[in-house]
């Protein structure tokens, strides 16, 4: 899961819950208030300022562009620079309280989102729109590729498979995701072994001062080079940085690969099933599970079982047959199997687009990440909620190599912030009942309150602060 | 400053006397490292510490850090001291705090598959524990019999294993740090992944100790493999041998570790163990795993050797060299010191790096060895040592090979690793506009400069006055670029053994 401007939302309600006329409110209330804009609970200032949002929207071609943008916000076109460094002129110029008067701030602009938009917009600055910057460059003898924030997984994953590579990494919710949409909006990507971020070796961005920095190696990674800013603020990295483009770890191109279907009339033998491959040690590229409600949506037409597993196993030929013999045995407990289904990741870029469309009609909340021995409790509970809310609910979820799994609940129900709302509380309480179960969102990262918590959300806001000093990448907003 | 006396009182307070040591013996085992430093080094640096502490609880280590402000001495924290380049080394006195006693291992989660481990805890001990109850470390760092957890935590180490669970910063689930202000925070989202908005454990993985002290951290543990074996093919050309290392990457191989050694290290170990295998550059795998997969493996192995015209050797020997993994460098013992140059390297441009490396070793006339190996996909460790005395005024030069190292890494696509004192100039040759952003990491946690001050991202000398109170990043690289220098136009090649010389050696 990722941010959508996290740092700036959660300063504006840091910062409101000091607001005398506000003080009274809890927390839960206020965010609630700002989210679902409930301006009668409001003072009028915060209204305003929730209602500036991104005046214009830049599409961009290259980023000498985005360095142009900067320099403008900057106020360095259009005034005198006296030949200073970004870095002085903007010290001078604040020195001298002489230039923008006001905060102006970039924000990327997602392709898809899996959730929802920020809470607090950007306050009448620039939105970049990075449609139309989409490159990708593979490394000729290396398992490597630069690609530009605005080109999809699907356009990666299917160039690599061309150039002799291959993308480990699938979005588990299968939404036509940009690459940037990882670093700015909520595309979850992950494979069996790993988290996405194991993925990425570095970040081209662009400064807060318009220059060019990359984050990290584009060609290794970057143990024992000093402090790892790159997976420190990848989550939140354009709030730090513009990110251009990323460097992506890819593995070579298997030589055969398969997707197998196993259906379960159980959720006890899904988990048990999991639990099992989970402990064997075997590593698989990814797994997909579908509940009865979801799995329409990613194979319409197919009759559903309760629970619907797609594993993609890839390798040498013997390798995959080993595989399938092994995994047969380890999932032991399904009732059908087919190896002539479909995933949703491997057809023609129309079939996953489509794909993509029909998933996007459902209302996605965040993510709950459990242990896998409690995914058919989810799902249970998330049933017998969705029945005490007139609301249909399903489950989308992919396993973890560690025996964990990331379940994306899936509402069909109107997209309404106030009903968004009201859904995600409803799966923080039911996750709250499940040991070892936690809801992970913005909006429950907004609700936390707890110590710890606020000390490092608050480290990082002062470095964002350090680094973006010019507050040019989405400028906290004061009140 | 207060007065050292009145310091020691204060230590004394919160420690008691028996854990705290300020008699010269004491304090000079904890003037260095791992890497021996030439005696001019104390020229610039105050390397010996006032005192040693030795806290025993992380309250303990809080109530230090709080001390300092009192008494204004700086803080370094310290492992198993196998650090390279000064990291966990004073250079202005000040309190060490030897974390070696925080060694406990506090809990093993089957469950959450996390083990919860103390700071000072070594790997091997935790790696044994892990074991006994049926689990494995996913990552362990290659001198885990004396590097701590904490030690390994802050170099940002690789190790064994990454080529198959992925890194080490994978596999710290979440750290408990002494934040220079003496508070104590969880850096970690939690295995739950709660706080994934606002982890700051990548920030100390790496760090050297400058933003906080570790204390204690959860890792992720793995159920034990069902088989683990190691295999061994033996090269002609060290060309080969590199080449197999990309081969097992491009045939998609997953091994648990692989490894290139050349002939010269083995020719270091005849020299110290008789029953030390033939030297040959010879390649270490190792294979975890269930047993038909680790079977396969090999058989893709075997296919790949015969292509490159490897030899195989017998299981005996695999298995030898894979129980003294690790203990690489025992050619120390061939001289009175050694120096390691730890670089990560394009796995495609691995070849071209080995070549580099010894055609260093053979222009600035060093008897040195070269290992490498994979740490995932794209990166490989290439890690040249070198030998030397540092007792003779020319020993010290040798630090010139690991500038000149690390400068090839950099042509190279990769990067030398660790900064410490030592090698403070390649972090902005490494990080170009993002240095700035590096300062401003340390510049959040430690203002005061506290905790390992004048490390990692600059680089202070024993004084404390103005202009001579850091040393210029390119200053330090123009002592090595001259030691490098000093090196190339010694007449003679360093010999420091007769039986190396005899096994045919450069």
């Amino acid at each position: 899961m990722h941010d959508v401007g996290f740092l700036r939302d959660w300063t504006f309600i840091e910062e409101a819950t000091r607001v005398p006329a506000l003080a009274e409110m809890v927390r839960e209330a206020l965010v609630r208030a700002v989210f679902v804009r409930d301006d009668r609970a409001l003072t009028r200032e915060i209204v305003e300022t929730l209602s500036r949002p991104p005046a214009v929207t830049v599409k961009v071609k290259d980023d000498g562009e985005i360095r142009k943008l900067v320099q403008v916000v900057n106020g360095e076109e259009g005034a005198s620079t006296l030949g200073l460094r970004a870095e002085d002129f903007h010290y001078f110029r604040t020195a001298l309280g002489v230039g923008r008067d006001r905060e102006i701030g970039l924000i990327p602009r997602p392709r898809t989102l899996l959730t929802y938009d920020w809470l607090v917009p950007e306050q009448r600055g620039l939105q970049i729109d990075f449609g139309g910057y989409a490159d990708i460059e593979f490394a000729e003898r290396a398992h490597r590729a630069v690609a530009q924030v605005g080109a999809t997984w699907k356009q990666l994953y299917d160039r690599a498979l061309e150039a002799g590579h291959y993308a480990p990494f699938v979005p588990t919710v299968p939404l036509d995701f940009a690459l940037g949409d990882a670093l700015w909006g909520d595309a979850p990507f992950a494979s069996y072994q790993w988290e996405f971020h194991f993925f990425v070796q570095a970040l081209r961005t662009i400064s807060s001062y318009g220059h060019r920095t990359r984050i990290g190696f584009e060609a290794v990674s970057n143990h024992g080079s000093g402090y790892d800013l790159l997976h420190a603020v990848l989550p939140l990295a354009d709030e730090f940085f513009i990110p251009v483009a990323i460097a992506l770890r890819l593995a070579p191109k298997p030589a055969a690969r398969k997707t197998l279907t196993y259906s379960f009339d159980d959720g006890a033998k899904l988990v048990a099933a999991l639990d099992n491959l989970s402990r064997s040690g075997r590593a698989v590229d990814w797994i997909q599970v579908a509940d009865a409600v979801a799995a329409p949506m990613l194979r319409p037409g197919m009759a559903a079982e309760a629970f619907t597993a797609q594993v993609m196993v890839g390798g040498s030929v013997s390798r995959v047959t080993a595989m399938e013999k092994a995994l047969d045995g380890l999932l032991a407990g399904f009732k059908s199997k087919a190896s002539d289904v479909p995933n949703p990741y491997d057809g023609p870029a129309d079939a996953y687009r489509k794909t993509a469309e029909r998933v996007a009609r459902g209302v996605f909340v965040g993510e709950v990440r459990l242990p896998v021995r409690a995914l058919a409790e989810l799902q249970a509970a998330l049933k017998a909620y969705a029945e005490q809310t007139a609301a249909k609910a399903g489950l989308i979820a992919s396993a973890r190599a560690s025996g964990t799994v990331s379940a994306f609940p899936v509402f069909e129900s109107a997209r309404e912030r106030p009903r968004i709302y009201e859904l995600s509380r409803g799966v923080q309480q039911i996750a709250k009942k499940i040991p070892g179960s936690v809801f992970v969102s913005r909006l429950s990262h907004l609700w936390r309150d707890d110590l710890d918590y606020v000390r490092r959300v608050d480290l990082l806001r002062r470095l964002k602060l350090e680094i973006d000093a010019a507050h040019v990448v989405q400028p906290l907003v004061r009140l | 400053m207060a007065n050292l006396d009145y310091a020691y009182r204060r230590l004394v307070n919160v420690l008691g006397p028996e854990r705290v040591a300020r008699a010269e013996y004491d304090r000079m085992v904890y003037s260095h490292d791992f890497a021996s430093l030439p005696k001019p080094a104390l020229i610039q640096w105050r390397l010996y510490p006032d005192f040693v502490a030795i806290p025993q609880t992380t309250e303990e280590v809080s109530r230090l850090v709080r001390l300092s402000d009192e008494t204004d001495l700086p803080i370094t924290p310290r492992g198993g001291g196998t650090g390279l380049f000064g990291g966990s080394v004073p250079n202005r006195g000040g309190v060490l705090l030897d974390l070696r006693k925080m060694n406990k291992i506090l809990a093993l989660d089957p469950n959450d598959r996390t083990i919860t481990v103390e700071a000072g805890a070594t790997w091997h001990d935790v790696e044994e524990y892990a074991l006994a109850k049926g689990f494995s470390l996913p990552v362990v760092p290659a001198d885990a019999p004396a590097s701590t957890i904490g030690g390994a935590i802050n170099s940002g180490s690789v190790g064994f294993g990454s080529m198959r669970h992925g890194s080490l910063r994978d596999s710290v689930v979440d750290l408990e740090v002494v934040l220079p202000d003496g508070s104590v925070i969880r850096t970690g989202p939690g295995l739950d992944g709660s706080g994934a908005f606002a982890n700051l454990t990548p920030l100390f993985f790496g760090a050297e100790g400058t933003l906080g002290i570790v204390t204690k951290a959860v890792l992720s543990v793995l159920p034990k493999p069902e088989e683990s074996k190691a295999v061994a093919f033996c090269f002609d050309r060290p060309e080969a041998g590199v080449r197999f290392l990309r081969e097992i990457v491009d045939a998609g191989l997953s091994p648990y570790h692989a490894s290139f050694l050349d002939r010269e290290h083995f020719a270091f170990e005849r020299a110290l163990r008789r029953e030390s295998p033939e030297p040959a550059h010879t390649v270490l795998v190792s294979l975890q795993g269930p047993k038909d997969e680790v079977a396969a493996e090999e058989k893709s192995l075997d296919t790949v050797g015969s292509s490159l015209k490897a030899e195989r050797l017998g299981a005996d020997v695999a298995s030898d060299l894979w129980a003294r993994r690790h203990t690489m460098y025992g050619a120390r013992r061939l001289s009175r010191g050694l120096v390691v140059s730890h670089n990560l390297v394009p796995v495609d441009r691995l070849e071209e790096a080995v070549e580099a490396a010894a055609g260093l070793i053979r222009r600035l006339k060093l008897n040195g060895a070269i290992h490498a190996a994979l740490v995932d996909a794209s990166t490989a460790s290439l890690a040249p040592y070198v030998l030397m005395d540092d007792t003779r005024p020319s020993g010290g030069t040798a630090l010139g090979f690991v500038k000149k190292m690390g400068d090839a890494a950099l042509a190279l696509g990769g990067h030398p690793m660790g900064l410490g004192m030592l090698m403070v100039f390649n972090l902005r040759r490494m990080h170009g506009r993002a240095t700035g952003a590096m300062g401003s990491v340390k510049h959040v946690f430690d203002p005061k400069r506290k905790i390992n001050g004048g490390k990692t991202i600059e680089v202070w000398t024993k004084f404390n006055w103005p202009l001579i109170n850091t040393i210029p990043p390119g200053a330090m690289a123009a002592g090595l670029n001259l030691a490098a220098f000093l090196r190339r136009i010694k007449p003679t090649r360093d010999r420091f053994v007769r039986a190396y010389g005899r096994t045919g050696g450069a």
